[in-house]
């Protein structure tokens, strides 16, 4: 069954008097229960737009989306959320961040269990020593690594995270793909990923399928199942012939895109 | 830095040797002076003693020294010469004496005063603030409140005051009702533009989390604007000083604002002095204070 289905989706951001944006036009994919889906695509292309679709905090100007077949109606507890820009809570630390959270999915646990669970997925992210910290006292990846653990924590069947990696280096960015993909099929239930990223290979290692869209206004321009056998070893799949055709696909994708924008606009040589 | 310090040692020094030695032309009381400026030197000493080159003991330094050559030239001016009118002019020694003197008159009218001020500036802070929230959180109240905060905002509190007095039964009734008043506006004007300048990413963050309004207004939207309730607070506190002082001396029995004035009536100079550094040392340490409780209340904040 589909988890999330776009139907026919089309939004404008409406500019105070101003002409509109459309942001995104006449969208339709949809997300299979259990799946590990990627969106990637140029900046300004409608990316965190169609997350927040998901999110519940914005709703489409035409069409429909459907969450378990049914139209999504503001915002959930049964949706977990990695923002792109993270916005933890400034005045809680890093664990009152989780455990405030979780006190909403969970109003029946103790609040000591809350905390525990809090502190068990921040250590999970590396976290340990840094629970107490206010997020100014901790810098950016750090903070998007709070956002990560909270979003995880609050274990929701779906899961949106918007370029979830962005501020973290490239060390712990490997350390936290393979955490997430354990979570992610560890569950009595596969859980629902729609994970947002900029990065082609993150997104290959990461995904079941990828769609890649393109600007002005966001579409979608393809939709790329990526068959690889789970679990992959992220060494011997760059390596992989099939690896190296998919990721050319996806790299000419993007170029196509860039090079008739530039062309047409742009470049005046 | 040491060599700047040497030098205020120094100025110490050769003020103090003045203060005793030089001869005073009129009653001075020139031994509370010496004392004075004595008990605050050896404050500073153990301050640099314990705690040593940090800037705040440079900024007391500096400080000092511009209270000591303020002090200096108000004595030589007064008791060592006589430069100005010794009616107007008490010396230095003979307020600091006063002062001493008059402390548990001036205390009973700090009382007094508190009342006033706990009532109107309380009462103040217990609706304002809450409304503000509440008011900033809807839309539609705060539409509706804006057009009332730009009209009943700007009048100056003060001009009620004659008109509470006649209206109200007791004075007491009448200044609170002013203090109240006075510092409501800027609470609850800085309170709502606080809720509507909070981060629309950490309101959008609060929103995924489907808070109830209780929760929503006490764990989000009330630290989220606090630092704009702190400043709204602090205009509101400083109001309140203005119209409490200026409501005791139209209308008050007792109080600090009153000891200024009836003092005033006497022409007991000394007493009038006296009474406004009294004033001024009360709005110090409550300022001090506040200012304490808004760096804890925002110790989040990245400093
Ligand atoms: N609140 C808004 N008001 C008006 N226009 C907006 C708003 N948010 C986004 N847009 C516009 O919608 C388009 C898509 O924005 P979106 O943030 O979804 O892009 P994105 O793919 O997430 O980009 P990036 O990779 O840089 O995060 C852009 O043209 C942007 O200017
Ligand atoms: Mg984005």
């Amino acid at each position: 069954m589909s988890k999330l289905v776009v139907k026919n989706v089309t939004l404008n951001y409406a500019n105070g008097n101003k002409s509109n944006t459309t942001a995104l036009e006449n969208i339709n994919f949809s997300v299979s229960e259990g799946e590990f889906l990627s969106i990637i695509g140029p900046s300004g292309c409608g990316k965190s737009s169609i997350l927040n679709l998901f999110t519940g905090l914005l709703s489409a100007s035409e069409g429909e989306i459907l969450l378990n077949g049914k139209a999504i109606s503001g915002t959930g507890l049964d949706r977990g959320v990695v923002f792109q820009h993270y916005s933890l809570f400034p005045w809680m630390s890093a664990k009152k961040n989780i455990s405030f959270a979780l006190s909403q999915s969970f109003p029946s646990k103790s609040k000591k269990e809350l905390t525990r669970i809090a502190e068990d997925y921040l250590g999970a992210m590396g976290l340990k020593g840094f629970e107490d910290k206010f997020p100014a006292e901790l810098s950016g990846g750090m903070q998007q690594r709070v956002a990560i653990a909270k979003a995880l924590a609050m274990d929701t069947e779906l899961i949106l995270m918007d370029e979830p990696f962005g501020a973290v280096d490239s060390k712990t960015r490997v350390v936290l793909q393979d955490k997430l993909l354990n979570m992610w099929d560890s569950g009595e239930q596969k859980k629902t990923v729609v994970f947002i990223t900029h990065d082609i290979d993150e997104a290959i290692f990461l995904s079941d399928r990828i769609i890649v869209m393109s600007s002005g206004p966001g579409r979608v321009k393809r939709e790329i199942a990526v068959n690889f056998a789970r679990p992959r070893d992220r060494f011997s799949l760059t390596k992989n012939a099939e690896y190296a055709h998919l990721r050319n696909e996806i790299v000419s994708l993007f170029y196509d895109d860039l090079a008739s924008k530039i062309g047409g606009e742009e470049v005046v040589l | 830095m040491k060599k700047f310090l040497r030098l205020a040692d120094f100025i110490f020094i050769v003020f103090l040797i003045l203060v005793l030695v030089l001869p005073s032309v009129v009653k001075a009381h020139s031994a509370y002076l010496a004392g004075l400026i004595s008990i605050t030197w050896v404050i500073f000493i153990g301050a640099r003693i314990y705690n040593k080159s940090s800037e705040k003991v440079i900024v007391l330094g500096d400080a000092l020294l511009v209270v000591y050559i303020f002090l200096l030239l108000w004595e030589l001016a007064t008791s060592k010469f006589a430069w100005l009118d010794k009616f107007l002019y008490p010396t230095p020694g003979v307020v600091i004496k006063m002062f001493i003197e008059d402390m548990p008159f001036l205390l009973k009218g700090l009382l007094s005063s508190s009342g006033l001020l706990a009532g109107g500036f309380g009462l103040a802070l217990i609706t304002a603030i809450p409304m503000g929230l509440y008011f900033g959180y809807k839309k539609r109240l705060k539409l509706a409140a804006k057009p009332f905060a730009k009209i009943l905002g700007p009048i100056p509190p003060i001009v009620y005051i004659p008109y509470a007095i006649a209206v109200l039964p007791t004075f007491r009734a009448a200044s609170i009702f002013i203090i109240f008043l006075g510092a409501f506006w800027p609470i609850f004007i800085n309170t709502l533009n606080g809720v509507s300048d909070i981060d629309k990413k950490i309101m959008d963050s609060a929103r995924m989390l489907n808070l109830n309004d209780r929760q929503m207004l006490l764990n989000v939207i009330l630290p989220g604007s606090i630092s704009a309730i702190m400043s709204g607070a602090t205009i509101g506190l400083s109001f309140s000083f203005i119209l409490l002082t200026s409501a005791e001396m139209i209308g008050a029995t007792s109080g600090m604002g009153w000891h200024v004035k009836y003092f005033s009536d006497f022409a007991d100079y000394p007493r009038v002095i006296v009474g406004i550094l009294f004033i001024g040392i009360i709005v110090t340490i409550i300022t001090f204070f506040f200012d304490k409780l808004e760096k804890y209340l925002l110790r989040w904040r990245k400093t």
